[in-house]
């Protein structure tokens, strides 16, 4: 922990800790210091002058961004001349900036108006220079309109310090202009539309392209959720008016390194309400998929599955939430009276290395390994993981990137080792052995062949240097990256999809025929083989696109309807994760709670409702879960011991199909189609 | 100078021996932009992006750093490039006459370069040689008290 000081703020004692700067110091005291440019958790720049501040015994005021704090400090934020100075500011940036309040879509959260507002200016006393620059408009998810820019240089810092690097500067003085790559627009200057720039920028230069006239900030009702679309489930914020998403913003905390959502997470809300979208429950007659009602269906589905008993077999994703994992496993094993579950986690990893997983927090980790993973923000495999990890090493973090293959995040590491995972593992931790870490004699016999290089030797001195250091690692490789977790620091299992670690947790794991049984193991996508089952019901966006040979009876329950979808016999239209609540636990190990956001679209139901009701039809009546039914199931002791250095096999799907696969109704359901073709055509 | 043939370390020198790799590449950024000048006569994109990925600087990066220095031309020149002087004396002797001349004969605008390249026109604040006013310069030379018949000289030797 960092030591506290104690100073003084507009007459408010405040203790801060040893490092702060003066603008979050003055937070913890209530008091706001204007600012435009400084982005909490990054070092302020000091470009807007707005942040000026007096310290008493210094002549000159200073800019409270990149001024730490010191003990016995005495500081006033409102004196006379600051005030003169701010006042200044604002009136010099007015003199470029349209004074449209009244249309402008960012009245009610645009600080340059707040500013203005604060001291009363109407309009700019300095004479009025526009240099009509023309907006990029020529996406439909960010419009970046110059005009209103006041280079405050906010959305240039974050897109560097998450690594993607596509705005900057033009020019200097008055003329400059934030752009990207020889002024191109944005879908050609290799952004990957994550909208990070959109969710700080203090005016109306960079906004959603569709936000015109779509109503503004206060009529917004604001909900805090989790996205459920890839294994990061980030925090996001969701802003709904009249009963319909408007819009989706980054939700983690201010300063976090997790602050951040990618383009599916932030514009696929779209596909809620695509041409795709199934609003009632669907079922083949002579042939053909005919609307019905639940009624008719539930009853056809709970026929079926009674008759059939262990000849069924459910496939489901991970993305479900634990609620619905509960009640679908209590419904399996006590209403179908069947082993055959399995989930889409099995494909890339084994449920103990998730269950035995910490609980970490990426803003507490000074030093990061990453084993055998490629997260990546341009492929949107993992793509906040790829970005906390970058703006944590802006921010001092050590990265060691262990990987076979090429990993575009080595790029940001301290040291990357390349080569065998594993024997790079055991050799860090023959090192740290050597430099007199403790470990168990099964250890320490299986490591004392490892081959030593200066890389490996400086990679296990980082590690033993490191105060919070943390492992994050494939499923596959897991077990043996553990051993160094055995000697300190903590260890994450990164599955791919946002909940893998809860159903983990839930249980539903393989017991009966596994996933890839019940599909059939084909070998392509296009061929299909013998399934092990004679009745399939799957849950959500499974990856499979056709029916596999041998099922008499295939039923989909799922919000879109999918190319498996019209080949079923029965479809259950169910609720998208924004339409109904539930809990999750993401890969770090938190439980993150996911409140219903909008009513669901038609007749769709949640998974676990549409569970129940087939349970009460079939005779056996099942319960919601309570929440402490969740909680019981989320403990879990997680001591680790040794387990040899292998590398687990069959853990071997591309994570970029998978994510696409899980996600084609989103993405083929919405603005992000256009997107996928636009990338499609550039990696020609 | 070809782009993928740049030695980082070794344009560098003994500074290039204390720096980190990653600064050492940043380093010679300007170094390599005024080399790419002077083979192209302006900045070309495609180079650049080699240049982007040999360095491991954004792309954007090396244009806002290459578009801070009015040096730099992101597109072609012309062969001759004429500055015409709008000092104040200059501008008194009729430096706005000879401008407009010149617009008007190639039509184009200050700033701007002939389709052909034969001549890029833009304007200089003064180059220290009133007595010879009006001036222009023309590439490395000066052309002093122009009149109707230098003007149209000058006119003629570009083409």
């Amino acid at each position: 922990m960092a030591d506290i000081v104690g100073l003084t703020i507009d007459d408010k004692e405040v203790q801060a800790p040893e490092g702060m700067n003066l603008i979050d110091a003055a937070e913890l005291a209530g008091v706001h210091i204007p600012n435009l440019c400084y982005l909490k958790g990054m070092k302020g720049i000091g470009a807007c002058r707005l942040c000026l501040i007096e310290i008493e015994g210094l002549k000159a005021p200073m800019i409270a961004c990149n001024t730490k704090v010191k003990e016995g400090m005495v500081i006033n934020t409102k004196t006379e001349k600051v005030l003169e100075i701010r006042k200044f500011v604002i009136d010099l940036i007015l003199s470029m900036h349209p004074l449209d309040c009244m249309t402008c879509t960012k009245a009610g959260v645009c600080r340059l108006q707040q500013y203005a507002y604060d001291f009363g200016i109407k309009e700019s006393s300095f004479t009025r220079k526009r240099f009509g620059y023309p907006a990029d408009e020529a996406n439909p998810f960010i419009k970046r309109d110059p005009e209103y820019c006041i280079i405050c240089g906010k959305c240039v810092h974050i897109c560097k310090a998450q690594g993607t690097s596509v705005l900057d500067f033009m020019g200097r003085g008055v003329e400059a202009k934030v752009i990207t790559a020889n002024d191109r627009p944005l879908q050609e200057s290799g952004c990957t539309f994550c909208g990070s720039c959109v969710d700080v920028c203090p005016v109306n230069a960079l906004l959603e392209a569709d936000r015109w006239r779509k109503g503004r900030e206060w009529e917004y009702e604001k909900v805090n959720s989790v996205c459920l679309l890839c294994g990061n489930g980030c925090e996001i914020t969701v802003s709904t008016k009249e009963g319909s998403i408007q819009k989706i913003n980054a939700g983690a905390a201010e300063g976090s390194a997790e602050r951040y959502i990618c383009a599916y997470g932030r514009f696929g809300f779209d596909c809620i309400e695509a041409e795709t979208r199934l609003t009632h429950p669907m079922k083949r007659i002579n042939g053909e998929l005919k609307e019905t009602t639940w009624e008719d269906a539930l009853r056809t589905v709970a026929d079926k599955l009674k008759r059939s008993g262990k000849d069924v077999g459910f496939i489901s994703v991970a993305g479900i939430v634990n609620e619905d994992a509960l009640v679908l496993k209590k419904f399996v094993k006590d209403v179908v009276k069947t082993e055959n579950v399995n989930t889409t986690m099995s494909l890339y990893a084994d449920s103990d290395s998730l269950r035995k997983s910490h609980t970490a927090d990426i803003d507490d980790a000074d030093l990061v390994f990453l084993v055998g993973l490629s997260p990546s923000q341009r492929e949107r495999i993992l793509p906040a993981l790829d970005a906390a990890i970058r703006k944590k090493v802006n921010r001092g973090l050590k990265l060691v990137v262990i990987n076979s293959s090429e990993a575009k995040i080595a790029e940001a590491s301290t040291i990357s080792l390349k080569g065998d995972e594993v024997s790079n593992l055991k050799a860090i931790v023959r090192v740290l052995i050597d430099k007199g870490f403790k470990a168990d004699k099964e250890i320490e016999s299986s490591v004392k062949d490892a081959e030593v290089s200066e890389d490996i030797e400086k990679a296990a001195s980082l590690f033993a240097e490191a105060k919070e250091p943390l492992i994050f690692s494939s499923p596959s490789l897991f077990w043996a990256s553990a051993n160094i977790s055995l000697l300190k620091g903590k260890i994450i299992s990164v599955a791919l999809e946002s909940n893998a670690r809860g159903v983990a947790l839930m249980g539903l794991t393989t017991e009966g025929k596994t996933y890839k049984e019940m599909v059939g193991t084909a070998e392509s996508k296009e061929q299909s083989a013998q399934s092990g089952v004679k009745v399939l019901y799957a849950v959500g966006e499974v990856p499979l696109n056709k029916r596999p040979d041998g099922i008499d009876f295939l039923i989909v329950q799922n919000s879109h309807l999918t190319e498996l979808a019209q080949q079923a016999d029965v479809i259950l239209p169910s609720a998208t994760f924004l339409e109904s609540a539930g809990t999750i636990i993401d890969y770090m190990g938190r439980l993150k709670y996911l409140p219903q956001i909008i009513e669901p679209q038609g007749a769709s139901k949640s998974h676990r409702d549409i569970f129940i009701h087939l349970s009460k039809i079939i005779g056996s009546p099942l319960k919601r879960p309570a929440e402490a039914e969740v909680k019981k199931a989320t403990r879990v002791k997680t001591k680790l011991s040794f387990s040899p250095f292998v590398k687990k096999e069959g853990f071997d799907i591309s994570p970029s199909e998978l994510i696409d696969s899980i996600n084609a109704s989103v993405i083929n359901g919405s603005r992000l189609l256009w997107l996928k073709e636009i990338e499609r055509a550039m990696a020609v | 100078m070809k782009v993928e043939e740049i030695d980082v370390a070794e344009q560098m020198g003994e500074v290039g021996r204390i720096l980190r790799e990653y600064d050492r590449k940043k380093g010679i950024l300007i170094h390599a932009l005024l080399a790419i000048q002077e083979d192209h006569g302006y900045l070309p994109e495609d180079v650049l992006r080699k240049l982007s990925k040999k360095l491991d600087l954004p792309l954007a990066e090396i244009y806002s750093v290459a578009s801070f220095y009015k040096q730099f031309h992101f597109t072609p020149r012309g062969r001759k490039v004429v500055r015409v002087c709008l000092g104040t004396a200059c501008y008194v002797r009729g430096a706005k006459k000879v401008l407009s001349t010149l617009e008007e004969r190639f039509n184009i605008k200050v700033g701007e370069t002939t389709e052909d390249l034969a001549m890029t026109l833009e304007t200089v604040g003064c180059i220290g040689c009133c007595g010879l006013a009006p001036v222009a310069t023309v590439n490395e030379d000066v052309v002093g008290e122009i009149g109707l018949k230098k003007l149209d000289r000058l006119i003629k030797t570009i083409g």
